[in-house]
């Protein structure tokens, strides 16, 4: 029968479909945020001067704490600042939990995964497809993160080292698929599409103040060890390079994260 | 190959305190065409999705083509095809692509497989999905569903939405799996549907079967309308002859406007020889017997579930 087969059957379907469905999403998530990127960081030679750290220093320290702009004045700091610490952060975590939350709950929620899982699909096969799936339109955000600023890096006298970029899109893409995988997460343990946003929100959101607080307060400095934001940039990685163990956080909590979403989906019944 | 296409022990199936279904016992021969008629809420979808594996018992057995559909996984499911009973594809995808895509997560797909279904059933592949209209989204379930020539055919409410042309392209359809030895297992609430294309048929009410067997034998076992002019007796003669007569019910009896008849209408339920022996007891000048259709004999099956021990009382 295998001769006269009509369609291949080629491996990876799921992930295939995810990918290829997907595409004008990414597309525009791409653009954005090159368009962020080349909104902010050519900014920088004409910031980087005697009157901003003029203003900076006027400003209530609690504030250039929270925001991060302590390092604004040099260029991995005024980098961090704008793109990977806040809009960058912002957009990626958006999209992350927006592919999370409808690989599985918003999949469920459509119909579609009951028809899917009704074919030669396995429930642990899926739901390890579709977190692919979201890992790798991540890294293709990662990378094309890294070649816009490479791009605009010597224009914008960044002065940014290659290889602490390439650690801090890594550390950018691991504090995004946290969010993510945590939406993926809930969406196979409830099927829920609203449950997988609101925890990957949750993380994000929750990450993002526990280390703004920790900033603010010496005492509280325990909470930076909650934060996936604080994991991935904690150490400033644009100025100092790779911070190995909050990679290992990022993706270690992803990945048990990614187990839990498939554990999920394969032990319950799938509604529609 | 004597061993059924489905079958199912005790099946049974609960929503936290909701009972969906209560210990259901199905056998669905190999080869045939087994309807599965039932209200809204009898348990025909939680059933049918048991079967693929898509939500699981909480207690009893089922095996589906000689395996349990959870330990058969994904490869047992590439022998099944599969319509759900709500279709709902939000899909910026073409039907061709979307078909493709499926293909690749069924049994393996016959060349020209796919466009030759889309031209029986009349479906446009050229379009995006989710501009298709209820009818159309119908008849991809069904091409996905028949693309691979599957062993069981799992068909949730297949009709719905469907013009009367291509319910009878379905239903020839239907025909042609069952002649190649493919299993159909089908849910319906279109009766007739179920009288022309099934072989066996159960019946479901509140997530139990109220009655299983051959579909002419469910008509049998039946009601029947039954219309007469009597002449030769009166009014009052034929009324008490037929009130004990077991299984009259409805009975009204009254002299016709002229010509000294007795014009007679009643239901019949179950054997209808007493009731025609008390009729030609006078000269039947006019007779009509009703055949019933299934909807008003399963009609009557769900009267007759024993939920509560109140039966109507017969006259």
């Amino acid at each position: 029968m295998s001769g006269a087969a009509g369609v291949r059957q080629a491996p990876l379907p799921i992930l295939r479909r995810a990918l290829t469905d997907g595409w004008r999403g990414l597309l525009g998530w791409t653009v954005g945020l090159a368009g962020v990127a080349l909104l902010y960081l050519p900014l920088f030679p004409s910031m980087a001067s005697p009157e901003l750290t003029d203003v900076l220093d006027a400003l209530p320290p609690a504030l250039i704490e929270t925001l991060g702009y302590r390092d604004i004045g040099t260029g991995p700091g005024y980098t961090q600042a704008t793109f990977f610490g806040l809009i960058g952060f912002v957009l990626l975590t958006i999209a992350s939990i927006g592919w999370g939350a409808a690989l599985i709950g918003g999949a469920e929620e459509s119909g579609r995964l009951e028809l899917t899982l009704a074919h030669g699909v396995g429930r642990v096969s899926y739901a390890v497809q579709s977190a692919a799936a979201l890992v790798l339109k991540l890294a293709w955000l990662g990378v094309a993160a890294w070649l816009i600023i490479r791009a605009i890096e010597g224009p914008a006298q960044l002065g940014l080292d290659a290889g602490n970029l390439w650690a801090t899109v890594a550390a950018w893409v691991g504090a995004g698929l946290v969010s993510g995988a945590a939406a993926l997460a809930a969406g196979g343990l409830t099927g829920s599409r609203a449950w997988s946003v609101g925890a990957g929100a949750g993380v994000a959101v929750a990450g993002y103040t526990l280390q703004a607080v920790a900033n603010n307060s010496a005492d509280l400095d325990v909470l930076r060890r909650f934060s996936p934001f604080d994991w991935a940039f904690g150490s400033a990685p644009l100025a100092n390079g790779a911070d190995v163990g909050g990679l290992g956080l990022l993706f270690g909590v992803s990945a048990v994260l990614i187990a839990v979403a498939t554990l999920g989906l394969a032990r319950r019944d799938v509604l529609g | 190959m004597t061993s059924p296409a489905i079958s199912t022990h005790a099946l049974r199936k609960d929503y936290g305190r909701h009972i969906a279904l209560h210990g259901l016992d199905l056998r669905v021969p190999r080869g045939s065409v087994y309807g599965l008629i039932g209200p809204n809420g009898a348990g025909k979808t939680t059933t049918l999705r048991m079967l693929l594996d898509i939500i699981r018992p909480t207690s009893g057995e089922i095996t589906v083509l000689g395996e349990n559909p959870r330990a058969g996984g994904a490869a047992l499911r590439r022998r099944i095809g599969y319509v759900p009973g709500e279709l709902r594809w939000g899909t910026r995808l073409r039907g061709e692509a979307l078909l493709r895509h499926l293909a690749e997560i069924s049994g393996p797909v016959r060349a020209g497989a796919i466009h030759e279904l889309a031209e029986r059933l009349d479906l446009d592949l050229t379009r995006p999905v989710r501009m298709l209209s209820k009818g159309n989204r119908q008849k991809l379930g069904l091409v996905q569903a028949l693309m691979h020539e599957p062993d069981l055919l799992v068909l949730d409410e297949p009709t719905s939405g469907l013009d009367p042309l291509v319910q009878r392209e379905f239903l020839a359809l239907i025909r042609e799996a069952r002649e190649r030895g493919q299993t159909v297992l089908l849910s319906s609430h279109v009766l007739s549907e179920i009288q022309q294309a099934a072989d066996d048929v159960a019946v479901l009410a509140a997530g139990r079967v109220v009655a299983e067997g051959p579909v002419a034998d469910l008509r049998l076992a039946s009601v029947r309308r039954i219309h007469a002019m009597l002449a030769g007796s009166t009014a009052d003669e034929v009324r008490s002859a037929l009130q004990s007569t077991p299984g009259v019910e409805s009975l009204e009896v009254a002299d016709a406007p002229s010509g000294g008849l007795v014009r007679v209408s009643a239901t019949s339920r179950g054997d209808i020889d007493p009731v025609l022996r008390v009729l030609t007891a006078s000269t039947v000048r006019e007779l009509t017997v009703e055949e019933p259709d299934l909807e008003e004999s399963v009609l009557g099956l769900y009267e007759a579930e024993p939920q509560a021990p109140r039966r109507r009382g017969r006259p």
